[in-house]
């Protein structure tokens, strides 16, 4: 297995590193090697391509460049960065003369040149194609016997054109990876439901309201609690089910597992080892109920 | 109402070389939207697409209420559902960078936008959680990005861009 170049993005690193810290503690007990870069924000396909897609791509195309450079190809642990990354690849492959240039222009102002030589991966790509299934079942020292909703969220697999990874309306993987932990995937009717974290940046009552309609599906199908593979979605999952409670005079309140925590609890890693402590939403009752 | 000539151009531009989809204002697209669902319809991704494709540019920008561009989450439901194939978000985007432009954008998006020109993410790192980290034992969050950043924002005349907030 080659190295990778990790691409852990704003979110994490900055606000969530703990997240980080479950990440390479997995990559490291599975052999997948990354090293850092330079990188600067992906930046963010929601947010900055809306405000400015020219300058969207040009940030984009020079976090490729770094890592053209070495030739390495990129792991990222966000939905949003993987998006970025491979849309501006997309792009960039399908736009005219005059476009590609422009971007050329702008990138010789930094020393870069922009090749499109690199692959960019989630980290569930890297982790079902390299290490494979097989070798995760049997790093598993401590089978994680709780019912669990996946959720890969919107920039995972959608557009599919572009990400080009696992079945955007049925995905697969992450399913897989959770049963490999030793977990139950739970059915439920929303699972390809976005997690409402974009609809909320216009209009807070938005991005609940769309929370509300993904948890109360996660609920009714029983699940102990939701597994995800991307920072915002985490983050959204984490933070927001206070503000939803408030709103609707209800409590939510179901904990959510980054996909990497959930495997490093299985390969024997303690709660405390990963500062679980840091979620908003206490995993306390989940911890007991697995005799951690 | 009058059609923007160069708003369509812009539009239609992303199809230039490829055969025209026409948009059969079926719906479906929002069927299957999230925030046409929570808002009751006040988001409504059908009538953003005939407008755009109309170049009906006064229906979108210069209105009291940005919802109507600015509801879409890029959750990207609605371009696996469109029976055209069309690229809904490539659109979308396109409107949302002119409102930006108008001054339109919701405050969210400047805010972002302000902190990448700033320190070269949306998301800085604060003392506490680089803290947090060496007690963690993670490494430092690399740097040597910064200049950069402001080069290339500097060139895509970003800072102009957002001169209305
Ligand atoms: S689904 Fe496609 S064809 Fe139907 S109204 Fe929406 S954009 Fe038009
Ligand atoms: S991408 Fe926007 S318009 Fe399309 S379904 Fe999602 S929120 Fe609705």
């Amino acid at each position: 297995m080659s190295e990778y170049k990790l691409f852990a993005g704003c979110v994490i690193p900055n606000r969530l590193p703990f997240l980080e810290l479950a990440s390479r503690k997995v990559f490291e007990k599975l052999g997948v090697q990354t090293s850092d870069a330079p990188f600067s924000c992906c930046p963010d396909p929601v947010g900055f391509q809306s405000t400015d897609k020219e300058s969207w791509l040009a940030l984009g195309a020079r976090n490729l460049c770094i890592a053209e450079e070495e030739g390495k190809d990129i792991v990222s642990l966000c939905n949003g960065c993987t998006q970025t990354l491979k849309a501006v690849q997309y792009d960039i492959a399908r736009a005219s003369e005059l476009e590609k240039q422009r971007i050329s222009d702008i990138l010789a102002k930094v020393n870069k040149e922009y090749k499109g030589s690199i692959t960019v991966k989630h980290f569930v790509q890297v982790l079902i194609e390299d290490v494979g299934i097989d070798k995760i079942k049997s790093m598993i020292k401590k089978p994680i016997e709780l019912k669990i909703a996946c959720h890969t969220g919107c920039h995972y697999a959608r557009p599919a054109e572009v990400m080009n990874w696992d079945d955007p309306e049925h995905p697969i993987y992450l399913r897989q990876l959770v049963e490999a932990c030793g977990a139950t995937p739970v059915d439920y009717e929303e699972e390809v439901l976005c997690c409402g974290a974009g609809a909320g940046n216009a209009k807070t009552e938005y991005g609940l309201g769309v929370l509300k309609r993904k948890l109360d599906s996660v609920i009714s199908a029983g699940a102990d609690c939701i597994c995800v593979v991307c920072p915002a979605c985490f983050t959204q999952f984490d933070t927001q089910q206070r503000a939803l409670s408030k709103m609707v005079e209800k409590e939510y309140k179901i904990p959510v597992l980054y996909l990497t925590e959930l495997m490093a609890l299985g390969m024997g890693f303690t709660p405390k080892d990963l500062n679980l402590k840091y979620h908003g939403v206490k995993t306390k009752n989940i911890m007991e109920k697995i005799g951690l | 109402m009058s059609m923007d000539l160069e708003f369509r151009r812009i539009v239609l531009g992303k199809y230039m070389d490829s055969t025209l989809h026409y948009c059969l204002q079926c719906s479906r697209c929002n069927d299957v939207c999230p925030v046409n669902e929570v808002s009751d319809g006040a988001y409504n991704p059908r009538s953003v697409i005939l407008n755009a494709f109309l170049g009906l540019k006064e229906n979108l920008i210069g209105k009291p209420n940005n919802i109507a561009v600015w509801g879409c989450q890029i959750c990207d439901t609605c371009n696996l559902t469109c029976p055209q194939d069309i690229e809904l978000t490539d659109i979308f985007y396109i409107v949302k960078n002119l409102s930006v432009q108008a001054g339109e954008a919701p405050e969210y998006y400047v805010i972002q936008a302000k902190a990448i020109l700033e320190s070269g993410k949306a998301i800085p790192l604060q003392t506490a959680i680089e803290r947090r980290r060496s007690q963690m034992g993670l490494p430092e969050v690399p740097t040597g990005f910064e200049d950069d950043v402001k080069i290339i924002l500097k060139e895509t005349e970003l800072e102009e861009k957002l001169s209305k907030y």
